[in-house]
């Protein structure tokens, strides 16, 4: 150090605290500059996934919570609604803890028969070149799903006597995927139900 | 020292993590692709080039006892800032780096130098010193990251021109980040020993 | 004199024997598995021995000869044990290309940078084989089905009796799936996997030759084989619907190919009996924690590579005894 002088308590109070009073100002000030623009692209990120599995939709989106039988975590619910009130489907966003990595999250948008009409990836870490073919960059794996109605769809892989073609090499993150949709189902099953009544 | 040589002996002389392996923990994390290793560079370059610059300015205001709490909490405010801005303007620069931006509080270059530097030096030579170590530590990661995407992404910032069959994964992968960081600090440090060698036999021949 | 006095323990006879004579050896002992090997898979593996070993012997030749500029050892042999013992660790219908990033692994990074033969802490082959695992996961794990017959085994794919376990909901499904091969397949080696460790009667000729040559001794294979069966055994009595029986595990994936040829390399294994019995055992314990709780269906090459790693601590725990003391 350039002085070697004993400072006293009240100096290092004032010192530390006059810097962290200045650096909580700073940073107050560019999170009021960058508020707006951080919301903005995260609602930008939900939307796009949105648009991705209820691609034609138009009319109003009403969120709900509905935790699944048996387990802790809710799913989201993002149940859309044409503009007379009748069921045009859902986007759900589930997820699955029997990934190769321990858990990714994806968003299944349903058609209010109830048939899938597209999966998106919202986060995953599966491994590069095997697990991460869960991805529709990657590989067509996820694209098999479109379409499909998993009442008489089976969701699990064509080794356990589904209906479903397992990524080469990566028959865990296939299962796991089948698990997410199925969870997805589910939910829409029972959100189906209670709008009905 | 001359001017020259406090910005340029960041950039492999004193190669904040070739050489003096400090920041290990991005160099591993963020190298899989070049684009994520600027990135990286970038944001470090910035936060050791304003705290370097503050903590030079403070340095006689700042008591020694309590030094430490202060740096930390002038690099920390730095960070903050990088991260809120990365992800207001740069979104997926936000996604792709995730918990490393927050992390670099912690990098053993920023309190290195804050501490070895810029507290005893004036504020342009602590702007050098910063600018230095910052570009210095982006070569670094932008070597390791050019060799890892290349080989096991087949790509280059982004663009693929290895078709994904000839790909060999284990090199965006943890194991090949130490592999490539291994054999990029024996060859740096072997080419570094080559020049000092020739510079001494010239040395030697002018006396 | 005191100089003079004070070498060693005696006593000082010279067996005969030399790194040449101890590696060549070593490559007669892996011909038999080589040649079931050859007729179950055909004409690829034949491809891929040569290859393997060929890059192998040329990269330990350049790598000394321009890089470490010292005279070329290619000689002793030990390459081409490298060589064989990478080739019998991959899926015969690998690429040829890929194995030739392995051999630059076995020699460059995993025996070469730590100063070559005799310094390296990790086998060369299972450095190179763990390597390929990781950076081609589906070209290494897909497997040609084993078929008697001369041709290019590249049409079938199917899983290794391992694969088949982990993958399978419940072991009596795996065991009854169309793929399991019989315990008399396992033996001869008609099962798929890797195209060196799937015939046990084989390899285990190739080791008692081995043995008889005083080349390894048999404390690790026999502590790693052992404790393979207890704890496989001791699971199996546990629950038998969801582990299966210790038969099952010895004859399976590259146990006793491990054992016998890569867990005895002399450079990475400890020197003195006890120390050797040590890593045999820890060897055996991380395998079957691998293939019953891991990700991954096999666990020989991971096990054996952890063990290395603890190889100079046990060398340090367990001294060889002075002689007649």
């Amino acid at each position: 150090m350039s002085q070697k002088k004993e400072a006293s308590l009240l100096r290092l109070v004032v010192v530390l605290t006059s810097i962290a009073l200045v650096a909580g100002l700073a940073l107050t000030g560019v999170y009021a500059l960058t508020k707006e623009r951080i919301d903005n692209a995260q609602k930008a990120k939900k939307e796009l996934a949105l648009n991705l599995v209820l691609p034609d939709f138009k009319g109003t989106i009403t969120d709900t919570t509905i935790v699944p039988e048996g387990e802790k975590e809710g799913l989201l619910v993002h149940l859309a609604k044409s503009d007379d009130g009748t069921l045009y489907g859902a986007a759900i966003e589930t997820y699955t803890k029997k990934a190769f990595d321990g858990r990714f999250d994806l968003m299944v948008g349903f058609a209010a028969d109830g048939s899938i009409i597209n999966t998106e990836v919202i986060d995953a870490s599966e491994t590069p070149g095997l697990g991460d073919k869960i991805n529709k960059t990657k590989s067509d794996f996820a694209k098999q799903f479109n379409g499909q109605d998993p009442a008489t769809y089976k969701l699990s892989v064509k080794k356990d006597g589904g209906d479903v073609d397992a990524i080469t090499a990566a028959t865990i993150s296939s299962r796991a995927y089948c698990d997410a949709v199925q969870r997805a189902y589910n939910v829409f099953m029972n959100v189906k139900e209670v709008t009905h009544e | 020292m001359s001017k020259w040589n406090i910005l340029t002996k960041g950039f492999f002389k004193e190669n904040p993590s070739l050489i003096l392996v400090l920041g290990t923990c991005p160099t591993l994390a963020v190298t899989t692709s070049v684009n994520n290793a600027l990135g990286m560079g970038a944001a470090t370059t910035f936060v050791l080039l304003m705290s370097n610059i503050i903590i030079s300015l403070l340095k006689n205001v700042i008591p020694d006892k309590v030094r430490i709490p202060c740096y930390i909490v002038i690099i920390a405010t730095f960070v903050s800032m990088v991260d809120l801005l990365i992800q207001g303007f740069a979104p997926a620069l936000s996604a792709s780096l995730g918990v490393f931006i927050p992390l670099i509080v912690v990098n053993c270059i920023v309190l290195g130098r804050a501490e070895a530097f810029a507290s005893k030096n004036g504020v342009w030579d602590s702007i050098l010193d910063g600018l230095g170590m910052g570009i210095g530590f982006t070569i670094s990661l932008v070597l390791i990251a050019a060799v890892r995407e290349i080989l096991g992404a087949g790509a280059f910032m982004g663009h693929q021109f290895i078709p994904s069959d000839y790909n060999i994964l284990i090199f965006v992968l943890a194991p090949g980040a130490f592999i490539v960081f291994g054999f990029i600090m024996a060859l740096v440090r072997h080419i570094l020993n080559k020049v000092e060698a020739k510079r001494k036999a010239k040395l030697t021949v002018q006396k | 004199m005191d100089k003079l006095l004070n070498v060693s323990g005696s006593p000082h006879v010279h067996s005969g024997e030399s790194v040449k004579k101890i590696m060549w050896s070593v490559v007669l002992a892996l011909v038999p598995a080589f040649l079931v090997s050859v007729f179950y898979f055909g004409l690829p593996v034949l491809i891929l021995t040569v290859v393997s070993v060929g890059c192998c012997v040329l990269f330990e030749y350049l790598i000394q000869r321009f890089l470490m500029k010292v005279e070329p050892s290619i000689n002793d042999g030990s390459a081409v044990v490298t060589g064989m013992l990478l080739a019998f660790n991959v899926p015969a219908n690998l690429p040829i290309w890929m194995i030739v990033v392995g051999a630059i692994v076995a020699i460059g990074i995993a025996k070469m940078s730590f100063g070559g033969l005799g310094r390296n802490i990790f086998n060369p082959a299972l450095v190179a084989r763990v390597f390929m695992l990781i950076a081609f996961p589906v070209a290494m794990t897909t497997w040609p089905v084993a078929t008697p017959v001369w041709g290019f085994a590249d049409a079938v794919t199917g899983p290794t009796p391992l694969g088949l376990l982990k993958e399978g909901a419940t072991v009596a499904g795996a065991m009854g799936d169309a793929h399991m091969p019989s315990y008399v397949n396992m033996l001869v080696g008609q099962m798929g996997g890797s195209f060196g460790e799937v015939s046990a009667i084989a390899l285990l000729i190739g080791a008692a030759f081995l043995m008889w040559k005083r080349i390894i001794s048999w404390h690790i294979p026999v502590a790693f084989l052992l404790t393979v069966f207890v704890f496989a055994g001791i699971f199996w009595l546990i629950d038998p619907t969801h582990y299966a029986n210790p038969f099952f595990h010895l004859l399976t994936g590259g146990l006793i190919l491990g054992a016998f040829f890569m867990a005895t390399d002399m450079v990475t294994s400890p020197v003195s009996n006890r120390g050797m019995l040590v890593f045999g055992c820890g060897c055996g314990l991380l395998t079957i924690i691998i293939r019953l709780f891991g990700a991954y269906p096999e666990g020989v090459s991971f096990s054996i590579l952890i063990m290395n790693s603890l190889v100079p601590l046990i060398n340090k725990g367990f001294k060889p005894k002075t002689y007649a003391k």
